[in-house]
């Protein structure tokens, strides 16, 4: 049987959980589908966009199976979706309900700070693993569905790639939160920084002799290896989970030290 | 085992064999320059029931939050059921029972589902005792809480806070928002608990309500302990007001010298005086008018008994310089 207080945090983060699965779905769903109909549509649109404009937004070609899912699914509304979720899911963990006073009755549980901490990251991050991985699932049965012409493992690679970004922000958003206890200071810092580190992606790929900054950014241990092209990069993929369990770790240790509903 | 797993403190390893429920030595807590509380010492002792009383932003909410280790203490420290607040704070809290001052419930739960998890958090409680306090405090769990008015708010808080028995019960104001029937019932599950042995420390700004429930009280003005007191050396001490409206005028020079009376004013047959101490005097000198009417407020805590401590014999440079 689960912890009393990771079934707690589940429900009473269900209809969220609810919304950002449908959206999440609906959005990887509808884009994959349209595939086929899209094939003509996307000659125009590429022809029609400036090559910067393309690499900027993280799109080769949208011809290819590979480049049409990096274009929908891979480059910008994916990641901004699942991040979304993940921030707002994990600012629920412990600043919001540190700001709202929800909290103290949760704490006054027999159960250690950092046991509070480890179940409502676990309950939140499990949740959010399974969000995060719907358009995994979701490609695994559409892609060989509609006759993407891509190898499914590579497709899985790009996949878990997602997971993983969203472990390392979520970790992110984590220690954000369990530092200060502020739900503002989580979606400004958290979103701030995913809208810096994509810039640092996009735009360190274009200029040269810059290309080096992208290694500051997770977007690029996501997908500036091309998994869509290249397949699995384990190395990649580990740096993002572990700079997720970094920072959640040093947000239990932060949470632990400091004074609650100040 | 693994992080993310329930503490299963083991009861036996809570000191029950002390007769201190409840110390604290020198307790303080700064907010950067703001003073929370300093300097407080205090013992509760097992089975006693402890009124904290102190106005608002006295520091009662402060002391109690360093008590359960939601806040770290400047300096000092507190010993709760012989355990250390922060390190045992997982076996601590299976002993501990607590009602916020300001009530905030996690989610949208119906009291019910709500009540469960914290019956479940703490280890398994038997759900009869959830039902029976329900119906003690006449509460509907079917309820969302959400929805609930503070009153019924208030039960929910109290039905978790006594629901698994706990040797220490920290309530903050916690008749605040109850009508009075309800504070009446509030006051029995005190003595009850009392009775079984449980330690019950309370705050509140109401003296009528601790006066009726408490053993002693401890009373905390500008962050800092300015008394502790066994209630019934309380009600001596208590200046209440009294007007008496006379059939016709009186003399003020016939009351004013009457021990224990001060502010006489007198227009025409109303009389006005504060009295501090016992009725008597005053009953035996009125009643040789014809008396219409007599008003008597109860003892207002924060006007009469608590500037007896502050501009008496409690009040240090400190506690001027914070007000």
């Amino acid at each position: 049987m689960l912890p009393a207080l990771v079934r707690k945090t589940w429900r009473d983060d269900r209809s969220s959980l609810i919304g950002w699965a449908v959206g999440v779905a609906a959005f990887t769903g509808i884009y994959t589908s349209f595939y086929s109909q899209f094939q003509g549509a996307a000659e125009l649109k590429q022809d029609a966009l400036p090559q910067g404009m393309l690499d900027f937004l993280g799109i080769a070609d949208m011809l290819s199976p590979a480049g049409y899912l990096q274009a929908t699914i891979f480059s910008l509304i994916g990641p901004l979706l699942v991040l979304m979720c993940a921030i707002t899911l994990i600012a629920r963990t412990i600043a919001r309900p540190e700001e709202d006073g929800g909290m103290e009755l949760m704490l006054a549980n027999p159960l250690s700070r950092a046991a509070f901490a480890w179940q409502r990251v676990a309950a939140a991050g499990s949740a959010l693993t399974a969000i995060a991985a719907i358009p995994w699932i979701l490609l695994m049965i559409v892609v060989p569905w509609i006759g993407m012409d891509i190898s499914l493992s590579r497709v899985a690679a790009a996949s878990a790639g997602l997971v993983a970004l969203v472990w390392c922000f979520a970790g992110i958003a984590f220690l954000v939160g369990a530092a200060t206890g502020k739900r503002g200071a989580v979606l400004t810092i958290t979103g701030g920084l995913a809208v810096a580190t994509y810039m640092v992606n996009a735009i360190g790929g274009m200029l040269d002799g810059w290309h080096w900054v992208r290694w500051l950014s997770p977007f690029h241990y996501f997908i500036g290896t091309d998994p869509l092209h290249t397949g699995w990069h384990p190395v990649e993929l580990l740096t993002l989970v572990l700079l997720g369990a970094a920072t959640t770790t040093a947000g239990v240790i932060l949470f632990d030290r400091r004074d609650i509903g100040v | 085992m693994l992080p993310w797993m329930p503490d299963r403190g083991d009861r036996d390893d809570v000191d029950m064999t002390s007769d201190i429920a409840l110390l604290a030595e020198d307790l303080t807590k700064f907010y950067g320059q703001r003073r929370g509380v300093e300097g407080l010492d205090l013992e509760v002792r097992a089975g006693e029931v402890m009124g904290f009383l102190g106005p608002n932003g006295a520091g009662k909410t402060t002391t109690i939050r360093l008590l359960l280790d939601f806040l770290r203490p400047t300096r000092g420290n507190a010993t709760v059921l012989g355990l250390d607040p922060r390190r045992d704070k997982a076996a601590l809290h299976r002993q501990i029972g607590y009602l916020p001052g300001e009530l905030m419930f996690p989610g949208r739960d119906k009291a019910e589902s709500l009540l469960r998890f914290f019956a479940e958090a703490r280890g398994g409680v038997a759900w009869s005792q959830v039902t029976d306090l329900a119906e003690r405090l006449d509460l509907d769990l079917s309820r969302s809480v959400r929805t609930m008015s503070k009153g019924n708010k208030q039960k929910v808080g109290l039905v978790q806070a006594f629901m698994h028995q706990p040797a220490l019960l920290i309530l903050d104001e916690p008749t605040s928002g109850l009508d009075p029937l309800m504070q009446q019932e509030f006051l029995a599950m005190v003595r009850d608990a009392s009775v079984a042995g449980q330690t019950i420390f309370m705050s509140s700004h109401v003296l009528a309500e601790v006066q009726q429930a408490a053993d002693r009280v401890a009373i905390v003005r500008d962050g800092q302990l300015v008394a502790v007191e066994r209630v019934e050396s309380l009600g001596k001490r208590a200046v209440r007001a009294v007007e008496i409206h006379f059939d016709d005028p009186v003399e003020p020079s016939e009351f004013s010298v009457l021990p224990g009376v001060s502010d006489v004013v007198v227009s025409g047959p109303v009389l006005k005086c504060t009295i501090d101490g016992r009725m008597d005097p005053l009953i035996k000198a009125a009643a040789r008018h014809e008396v219409v009417d007599m008003l008597s407020a109860e003892p207002d805590l924060e006007e009469t008994f608590l500037s007896f401590y502050y501009h008496g014999e409690g009040a240090g440079d400190a506690s001027r310089a914070g007000a």
